[in-house]
């Protein structure tokens, strides 16, 4: 005997296409148009889940995204998606679904056993044991209860598909495509307005689709839509979210046409969409009604059920039963009879409503109780009719809740309007405007006129002010709609679910209120009432009217919980788009990238930049590598790619008095064609960055940041410019995309550098230290800075970017008899630690000049950025961490960043009393070396210290010596 | 959330840059003691409404202007 | 001469009938600021009338971009002296090195850029001779709608082959 059966005729489905699937390996057969869902109960698949606490047998409730019950795993393999509603699954050929939360099955289901230990899951269960008094209990039993508990598991397999994020902006956004949101569309269209219509649905009619009386007006309409050039109609796209400024993200689900990421083609798309306006369409969910034993395999809210006998034409069995509070369930029971379903329906309300001929009505009565454990059998009433009826199905309707999810959460609280027994919107920003169902409004007609009235104020307020309104509507009066809410039964047989996915009954309600969880907020996370994948979409209402009853308040006073985004479930995908993998973030590329990849050198990332780490030439791992690179500098010459300094334009007739300002040294009578070495402090007094800065002309000046600091110290400059200083006359723009920097650098420097430029003059009288010179070379603009950044005798090459790579290979070309090679990061940094010269690592926006042993660089006489908060107490304290070097006193052992530095005698507890920034062996000394800051700095040179790392178990000896390990009087950079 | 950038229009805010609290004066250079700038730098009210802030097109013209924004419902414009 | 070598040297250029991508190669950058007004009047005896933003304006092989307040930009030809020109009455920076110039045209090029590019690229918004600069990315670019279906982006060098690979990718599904 079948429960369910199709059709030969009639619904919104394709039979001339069939489509196959599988379900938990078995394969049925479903029609193009099916959901998994329709397809699954038109093959009278009625048992496909078990509960979440209890492991109770469900069925199908609903039709829609609300769906509590109908989860599944969808897929196989890396392409495995859990807890997907099968009621908002399009049937493709090939389908594969799987029941979740059974084991072995769904009909032999051995965690079914949790039915006995059911006292157990009660609310509030999980606090008590686990979160109570014996600590990390949770810890304990949390796999376990995951495991029996769980929803689907997801994969850990990288997803194959591909997902996009798209930018889009629209005058008038109308969302949800029932009646009330085509009439909306299109009187919003008429104005001219770009229109985006987005439905969430395979198809747009909404609750039209199960409207058979309807389908020529929705078609019409459709045809009214397709003819304007200015509307854009989406289906599978549902408004997930609404935030500031009318910024819409919604989610197009493309799997119906088989997308191939090879191809470029997503399976989803995440939308961004600005609307000038937007029109809320959003229509209303069904609430179930509360009974023992109300979650019952067959008992389905009316809406669904007429759905599925309207729009996918499946007839359930012989015999139905509808069970209702309100008039909405009424043309079901008469397109039942007429089907020929043997329908019984049962009101709770003391009058009903007109019926259709063969219907048979029972006014006064309720669901008392049901039979039937894998579906159900029998229905025995409560109230005037005490009796007992056989049924296939038990169509229930509790009322309906307007779906105002969305126009609540930018922060608008709902309202209660107790006529209908439901919230609704609790006001409108000025571009926003409600119609249909999600405004209470549950006649066809007036949805289509209240649509149509919205979408001309729609386009008036995106500034279409000439819009026609008149729609073409239907014939004769909506009905009234009538609900009468009995209280809810709290007690009795058998559990009277709530919220079906999360398992909370009337009876944990009760229990939160008892144990004093009776505001919403409370009873939620005690509960865990609405905090499914479906966010309790069905049983928000019931539930309040629970604790309503409970605390003897209306609704309206308990309130109701927060709505965010998003709306239904979103794949992760969606959300990370196209920034995945290598764009993840954007990736920053030298000038003379190329030539670095194409000669052997192994990156890694500093910030957005690709640094070159060291070369192969010099060996295999970096630990090797860094030291014959540091050699090659220490003792011939080496070429060092610096083009990631930051380089900033300053020209202007105040130029030299606004970088007197910011530098905490001079700069106002820097000469023309020298460079300096100066700080910048923050406001507060703590040093912002360093860098080298050349004077170019009496107005122009040719800035140098640190790689690091490069767009902080651009954003600062500016900020100064363009709102504190504006009398100065200076415009700043940056070049550190325009020029690239070479750093040559060694004893052989500048025997390298006469060779690549033969007529200039690079003899210490001709560019002494701290010198520039400007000159053309082979149409290139060169500008050579004698500037050392390792000790050695060194210089700075800066020319425009297109030209580095000819100048690269020019130089390693004509310097290759002196030995020559490129050196990378790791050789630049660690050559800088054995000079002392602090950069990043000690840079932190945490010391000040001081600290970092360069108090005396400060300026007495004129004032600069950070002069007066230089000079806080606590920033002046004489015993402030601050640099120190640091000589390893164990061979063999190593030192770390990081480490954390103790006095000898110290007990090796808490923060000590400094730590190390940069490690380095140390080719000049044989040893290893570090840079940190210590407690009292210099002060304590000589001192033998310990350098605690406790990660690694690591205390080692070492000892405080003056940071400038190789050459301190600086003979070799002057030579 | 939308910014009238006032060379480049109204964009998205993740083309800007927040730079702090633009309700107060900061000292003039060369001028103020440790405490006026103290109180500059370090004391901030906290308004739950309009508040004056420092916004930066850091991905269009790089303008530094002064923008009111509620900070209660991100509401832009209007006196602070 | 050195040759000068861009950063998408290693790239090529992408085409299908619904969109091409590729580069375009030899122009010179010029950024000229003024101080106050009496100089934008200086820089208009030499360029003659200043497009105001979003306009770009078009004159003797150059155009020219209204970036910020008092700042344009000259993109010329791949000799231009136009820098020398204004150098002593304006704040004159070159930038040929600094931007990256990549096109992408085609019927399809506006559906690539609503991936990458936040702003509204509707014609009757962003039309044909409108620039805006805006974010590819993360990053900072000049968009310049050159014609209906042909779109130039100027993005920061050192970020070039970044925004090409993102643009490639969004244009994947056309290719």
């Amino acid at each position: 005997m079948t429960r369910f059966h199709r059709r030969p005729e009639g619904g919104h489905i394709d039979r001339a296409r069939q489509v196959s699937f599988t379900l938990n390996g078995r394969s049925y057969s479903g029609f193009a148009g099916d959901t998994l869902a329709s397809a699954l109960l038109a093959n009278d698949v009625t048992l496909i889940g078990r509960s979440f606490k209890y492991h109770r047998p469900r069925g199908l409730v609903s039709a829609g995204v609300e769906e509590p019950n109908a989860l599944f795993t969808l897929g196989s393999g890396a392409r495995t998606e859990p807890n997907i509603p099968g009621t908002i699954v399009d049937l493709v050929d090939g389908l594969e679904a799987r029941t979740q939360n059974a084991w072995p099955s769904v009909g032999f289901d051995l965690m079914a056993v949790n039915q006995l230990a059911a006292p157990l899951f009660q609310s509030g269960f999980y606090y008590k044991t686990f979160m109570g008094p014996a600590k990390g209990s949770w810890m304990f039993y949390e796999p376990f209860i995951r495991r029996a508990a769980g929803l689907g598991a997801a994969t850990r397999a990288f997803d194959p598909d591909r997902y996009e994020t798209r930018h889009q902006h629209c005058d008038v956004l109308v969302v949800g495509a029932g009646a009330a949101g085509l009439a909306a569309a299109i009187s919003a269209g008429r104005s001219g307005a770009r229109v985006f219509l987005a439905e969430q649905d395979a198809l747009l009619g909404g609750g039209l689709l199960a409207e058979p009386a309807m389908e020529s007006w929705r078609q019409a309409r459709l045809a009214e839509l397709q003819a304007m050039p200015n509307v854009q109609m989406a289906t599978r796209c549902t408004a997930m979210g609404l935030y500031d400024d009318n910024l819409v993200v919604l989610v197009e689900r493309r799997d119906h046409a088989r997308p191939d990421a090879s191809k470029g083609q997503p399976r989803q798309v995440s939308i961004s969409l600005r609307a000038k306006a937007i029109v809320f369409a959003t229509g209303a969910i069904e609430r179930p009604l509360v009974f023992g034993d109300n979650d019952r395999p067959g008992i389905m809210l009316a809406s669904a059920v007429r759905t599925y006998l309207n729009r996918f034409a499946i007839v359930p069995g012989r015999r139905a039963v509808v069970a209702t509070n309100n008039d909405t369930a009424y043309p079901l029971a008469a397109e039942l009879a007429a089907a020929g379903v043997a329908v019984m329906l049962v009101d709770s309300r003391p009058t009903t409503a007109a019926v259709a001929p063969g219907v048979n009505v029972l006014a006064d009565s309720s669901v008392a109780t049901v039979a039937g454990r894998g579906h159900i059998q029998q229905v025995t009433l409560s109230g005037a009719h005490r009796a007992t009826f056989d049924c296939d199905v038990l169509a229930v309707s509790g009322g309906w809740s307007p779906t105002l999810h969305l126009t609540s959460h930018t922060g608008i609280k709902p309202r209660y309007d107790a006529a209908i027994a439901a919230f609704v919107p609790g006001g409108f920003a000025k571009t926003h405007f409600g119609a249909g169902a999600v405004m209470g409004t549950f006649g066809l007609r007036a949805a289509i006129i209240e649509g149509a009235k919205a979408g001309v104020e729609a386009a008036g307020a995106a500034g279409f002010a000439t819009s026609d309104g008149a729609m073409t509507t239907i014939q004769g009066n909506d009905p009234t709609y009538a609900i009468t809410v009995a209280p809810p039964v709290l007690s009795g047989k058998g559990k009277a679910f709530l919220d079906f996915q999360s398992d909370v009954t009337a009876k944990d309600v009760k229990i939160a209120h008892q144990e004093g969880y009776q505001s919403v907020e409370h009873l939620k996370r005690y509960t865990t009432l609405g905090m499914g994948t479906d966010q309790g979409k069905t049983s928000n209402v019931n539930a309040l009217a629970a604790m309503s009853e409970l605390r003897g308040m209306q609704i309206p006073a308990v309130g109701t919980t927060t709505f965010r985004p998003p709306y239904t479930g979103v794949a992760m995908g969606a959300i990370a788009g196209r920034g995945i993998g290598k764009h993840f973030r954007p990736t920053r590329l030298s000038p003379l990238h190329d030539w670095h990849r194409a000669n052997g050198a192994t990156f890694i990332e500093a910030g957005p930049w690709l640094r070159v780490y060291y070369y192969a030439w010099a060996g295999d791992t970096v630990a090797t590598a860094y030291v014959k690179e540091m050699e090659l500098v220490r003792r011939g010459v080496g070429l060092s790619d610096v083009s990631t300094l930051g380089k900033i334009d300053v020209q202007g007739p105040d130029a030299a008095e606004f970088l007197n300002r910011v530098y905490v040294n001079g700069f106002a009578k820097l000469p023309v064609g020298k460079a300096r070495y100066g700080v910048m402090l923050n406001d507060d007094g703590v040093v912002l960055d360093d860098g080298t800065t050349t004077r170019i002309s009496e107005t122009q000046f040719y800035l140098t940041t640190t790689t690091a600091q490069a767009g902080e110290v651009m954003s600062w400059l500016e900020f100064l410019l363009q709102t504190q200083w504006r009398d100065l006359r200076v415009h700043v723009t940056s070049l550190t995309d325009e020029w690239a920097g070479m750093a040559l650098a060694g004893p052989k420097s500048r025997e390298a550098l006469q060779l690549a430029f033969p007529g200039v003059d690079v003899s210490n009288h001709g560019l002494p230290y701290m010198g520039c010179l400007e000159f053309d070379y082979e149409g290139a603009q060169i500008r050579l800075l004698r500037l050392s950044f390792s000790g050695e005798l060194a210089y700075e090459i800066h020319l425009p970017a297109d030209y580095s790579i000819p100048l690269w290979e020019h130089i390693l070309r004509v310097a290759a008899p002196l030995g020559i090679k490129p050196y990378g990061l790791e050789a630049l940094a660690s050559l800088r630690i054995e000079k002392g010269h602090v950069a990043g690592l000690e840079l932190d926006h945490r010391n000040t000049l001081d600290d970092l042993g360069l108090g005396k660089m400060a300026a007495k006489e004129k004032p600069f950025v950070g002069k007066e908060l230089r000079m806080r107490e606590n920033l002046q304290a004489p015993d402030r961490w601050s640099l120190v070097g640091l000589e390893l006193l164990e061979p063999g052992k190593s030192l770390r960043g990081g480490a954390i530095l103790f006095a000898a005698t110290d007990e090796i507890k808490g923060h000590g009393r400094g730590y190390i920034t940069s490690v380095t062996w140390s080719v000049e000394l044989q040893k290893t070396i570090a840079l940190g800051l210590y407690q009292g700095g210099l002060k304590n040179v000589g001192a033998e210290i310990i350098c605690a790392f406790p990660l690694k178990d690591e205390f080692v000896r070492a000892r405080i010596v003056s940071p400038h390990f190789v050459d301190p009087k600086g003979e070799r950079l002057n030579a | 959330m939308r910014i009238p950038c006032p060379h480049c229009g109204e964009r998205d805010y993740s083309e800007f840059r927040y730079g702090g609290d633009a309700s107060k004066q900061r000292p003039a250079h060369g001028s103020g003691d440790i405490k006026a700038w103290h109180d500059f730098y370090f004391l901030f009210d906290n308004p739950k409404g309009p508040h004056a802030e420092y916004w930066q097109h850091v991905l269009g013209c790089r303008r530094w202007f002064v923008l009111t924004r509620n900070t209660a419902t991100n509401e832009v414009g209007g006196p602070a | 001469m050195l040759e000068r070598r861009s950063a998408l040297a290693g790239t090529k250029e992408i085409a299908s009938s619904r969109v091409r991508l590729g580069e375009v190669r030899g122009f010179t950058l010029t950024q000229v600021a003024a101080l106050d007004d009496p100089v934008l009047s200086d820089i208009r005896a030499v360029l003659g009338d200043l497009p105001q933003h979003p306009f770009c304006g078009e004159k003797d092989g150059r155009r020219i971009f209204h970036t910020a307040p008092h700042q344009f930009w000259i993109v010329g030809p791949e000799a231009d002296d136009i820098g020398r020109r204004l150098e002593g009455m304006a704040i004159v920076t070159g930038l040929s090195h600094s931007r990256t110039r990549i096109f992408v045209e085609g019927p399809a090029a506006p559906d690539v850029l609503a991936k990458v590019i936040e702003i509204d690229l509707h014609e009757a918004v962003f039309g044909p001779g409108m620039f805006a600069m805006t974010g590819l990315h993360h990053t900072p670019i000049l968009l310049h709608r050159v014609t209906a279906s042909r779109f130039e982006i100027y993005a920061m060098r050192t970020f070039a082959a970044n925004a090409w690979d993102w643009l490639a990718d969004a244009a994947l599904e056309f290719v």
